[in-house]
């Protein structure tokens, strides 16, 4: 027997009270959580993709900036196309150091033949290439050689299979990339080399023939030199290359952060509302709680309780039910979010990437954590009143 | 023992309405005694007792246990004073329903400077409850339990932690005559092996006999202090 598990006792004693208030603080943690994950799953999947695409400067066809940003973080195929010659015109800017051309195509849509219909394709061109050359030769330790092809994460050779049928092609599966939470994740990269073969062989073997424009590229990766201010670069490829639209790294997937940041302020609102009702609630339910009790505690004064003993007994069951209901809610958010994370993506219309395990943890400690304080702070009050009663007064109907 | 210097008790009702539960009363009762305060309903034994116990602050007065002054004490100092000291038998069920027998009169410890319950005290309560005659319900909740057979372990628990004074308000009025006399017996056998003070408040005048003095109240005046 102690003051614990006197509490705990209570808890038991009015099981409906205890659930409802426990209930309260599930609902509250897991909406806290669940948003916070969404949140910085989206914002770190954005990081990720920046580094991942790691140029400076993109340039794209003017009007084409919203579809290649598309296609980019969700992995909705886009075709734009340019002059080859821009890439020329960009390489002789001040302040340009690299400049690589880079291809968009899209596989067949419902082609027996892939394991992904409509998949984004990038082509690149390894003697220029300065963003995916250098992890191609840390994680495959080379070059890809003709028909070979990386993936992002998900991108996978069929069962059985030991190719990938593209356009009637077979190409080799070599590596997958790390996770993003993007569309990169569902795209293939290979070089032009393998581009012009598979758009060879499509004339023969494929319903629709894969057709590259001669001389056309669909974006032009820009990286700017050391000493060079990559706003400044920017402006003057739109001043000099006539339609294209130059994307700098940092201004990249803006339209996708005012989106998040517009769904943030409405998440906040509603978790603002969701907490303040709780804790309303939750204040409601311990003052009937204290207040049914009342003659309990005058009778527990009177074998020596001090006003200390009551509202910390009060306080222990506040803290116990937050610490159950929290941590279940946490626990569940974070285990639903696992599970759905492709149909949050596809629903909610923002990139996503699970969380680390240290940022899991560190996630679910501050979702318990928060619980906790504001189911006692909303104790707070009723408990501190009955416990200042007089004993006599407490134990009269 | 206790002492009451001019004390009253006075509650506000609303917001010019005030009862006189109790005017200033004089009163002593000396280490061994029994005290038996008769009255009718709401002529302040009730708040008396409550006085005596600290229960309730006095609109005017002092109220000295063994000498010490109950309201110059700390919220502290006056709870251990009472656990310590002092052991309650109320007019309604007071056993905590979601405790066993055994842990209902081991209860008080918990609020101990350790807070937790040795072994020796749950041998304490254990003789106690047989003592009362319960050593085959320590594992029954109370409300296994008839209202005499609750009302002996509520003694139990007032018991524990051997007390200098025992309050009972209206130990019996939830009883039959039978189980009555055997709660009074009880108290009795109590009074006279241990020499424990006792204050009871009772409207059944014929228990007045087992005590060792009669106190008498009417609309808050002590009548009769019987000394
Ligand atoms: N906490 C309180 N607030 C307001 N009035 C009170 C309070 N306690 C007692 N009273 C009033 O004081 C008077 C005396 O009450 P008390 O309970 O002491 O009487 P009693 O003799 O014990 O009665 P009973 O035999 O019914 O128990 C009554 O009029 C009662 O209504
Ligand atoms: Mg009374």
């Amino acid at each position: 027997m102690n003051l614990n598990l006197l509490a705990w006792n209570n808890i038991r004693g009015s099981a409906f009270r205890s659930l409802v208030v426990a209930l309260s603080a599930l609902l509250v943690a897991s909406f806290a959580v669940s948003t916070t994950m969404i949140m910085r799953g989206a914002e770190n999947s954005l990081r990720l993709a920046l580094e991942r695409l790691g140029a400076d400067i993109l340039v794209v066809p003017q009007g084409a900036e919203a579809s290649a940003e598309t296609a980019l973080l969700m992995g909705v195929p886009a075709e734009m196309w340019m002059p080859q010659s821009n890439l020329e015109a960009i390489a002789a800017i001040p302040g340009v150091e690299k400049v690589s051309p880079q291809i968009y195509l899209t596989t067949l849509e419902d082609a027996a033949c892939c394991s992904a219909p409509n998949m984004f394709l990038v082509v690149f061109d390894p003697a220029t290439d300065f963003t995916i050359t250098p992890w191609l030769k840390q994680n495959v330790g080379g070059e890809l050689k003709l028909g070979e092809v990386v993936g992002g994460h998900y991108v996978f050779t069929p069962e059985g299979a030991e190719n990938i049928l593209i356009y009637g092609y077979f190409v080799t599966l070599v590596a997958n990339m790390e996770p993003t939470g993007t569309g990169l994740d569902q795209t293939m990269f290979f070089t032009l080399e393998t581009a012009r073969d598979i758009s060879r062989i499509s004339f023969s073997r494929a319903v629709t023939p894969l057709v590259i424009p001669e001389n056309q590229v669909s974006a032009i990766m820009v990286k700017v030199a050391e000493d060079a201010v990559p706003s400044e670069v920017a402006i003057d490829i739109l001043q000099n290359v006539p339609n294209v639209t130059p994307i700098e790294s940092p201004n990249m997937f803006q339209a996708y952060r005012k989106q998040m940041s517009g769904l943030l302020s409405t998440v906040l609102v509603v978790m603002g509302i969701t907490w303040l009702l709780s804790f309303v609630l939750i204040g409601l339910v311990f003052s009937m709680a204290a207040n049914e009790r009342r003659r309990e505690i005058g009778v527990l004064r009177a074998l020596g309780a001090t006003r200390g003993h009551v509202l910390r007994s009060l306080l222990a069951e506040a803290g116990i039910l937050a610490l159950v209901g929290g941590s279940s809610g946490v626990l569940l958010a974070a285990l639903g979010i696992f599970i759905f994370r492709k149909t949050i993506v596809e629903s909610v219309g923002v990139p996503f990437i699970f969380p680390s395990l240290p940022s899991l943890l560190l996630q679910i400690g501050a979702g318990v954590a928060l619980t906790l304080v504001s189911v006692t702070l909303a104790a707070l009050l009723p408990a501190y009143r009955i416990s200042r009663m007089e004993p006599s007064s407490a134990m009269r109907e | 023992m206790i002492e009451l210097i001019e004390v009253s008790k006075t509650y506000l009702l609303g917001k010019d309405q005030q009862v006189q539960a109790v005017k200033p009363t004089n009163l002593q009762i000396q280490s061994g005694e029994f005290v038996v305060i008769t009255g009718r309903s709401g002529s302040g034994k009730t708040t008396l007792l409550n006085l005596i116990a600290g229960l309730t602050r006095p609109t005017s007065g002092s109220v000295l246990l063994d000498g010490h002054d109950l309201w110059s004490l700390s919220d502290k100092e006056q709870s251990l004073l009472r656990n310590q000291t002092v052991g309650f038998i109320f007019q309604f069920p007071s056993l905590l329903p979601s405790l066993r027998v055994l842990d209902n009169v081991v209860l008080p410890t918990i609020f101990e400077e350790s807070g937790a319950v040795s072994n020796e005290k749950y041998a304490r309560a254990k003789e106690l409850l047989a003592t009362v005659g319960l050593s085959d319900k320590l594992r029954a909740y109370p409300r296994q339990l008839s209202a005499g057979q609750q009302q002996r372990v509520v003694i139990a628990r007032a018991l524990l932690n051997q007390p200098k004074l025992l309050l009972a308000d209206e130990p019996t009025s939830n009883l039959d005559e039978q189980t009555e006399t055997e709660i009074m017996e009880l108290f009795r056998q109590i009074h006279t092996t241990t020499g424990i003070t006792m204050v009871m408040v009772t409207h059944t005048s014929q228990l007045v006999r087992y005590g060792t003095r009669a106190i008498s109240m009417a609309m808050g005046q002590v009548l009769n202090s019987g000394d």
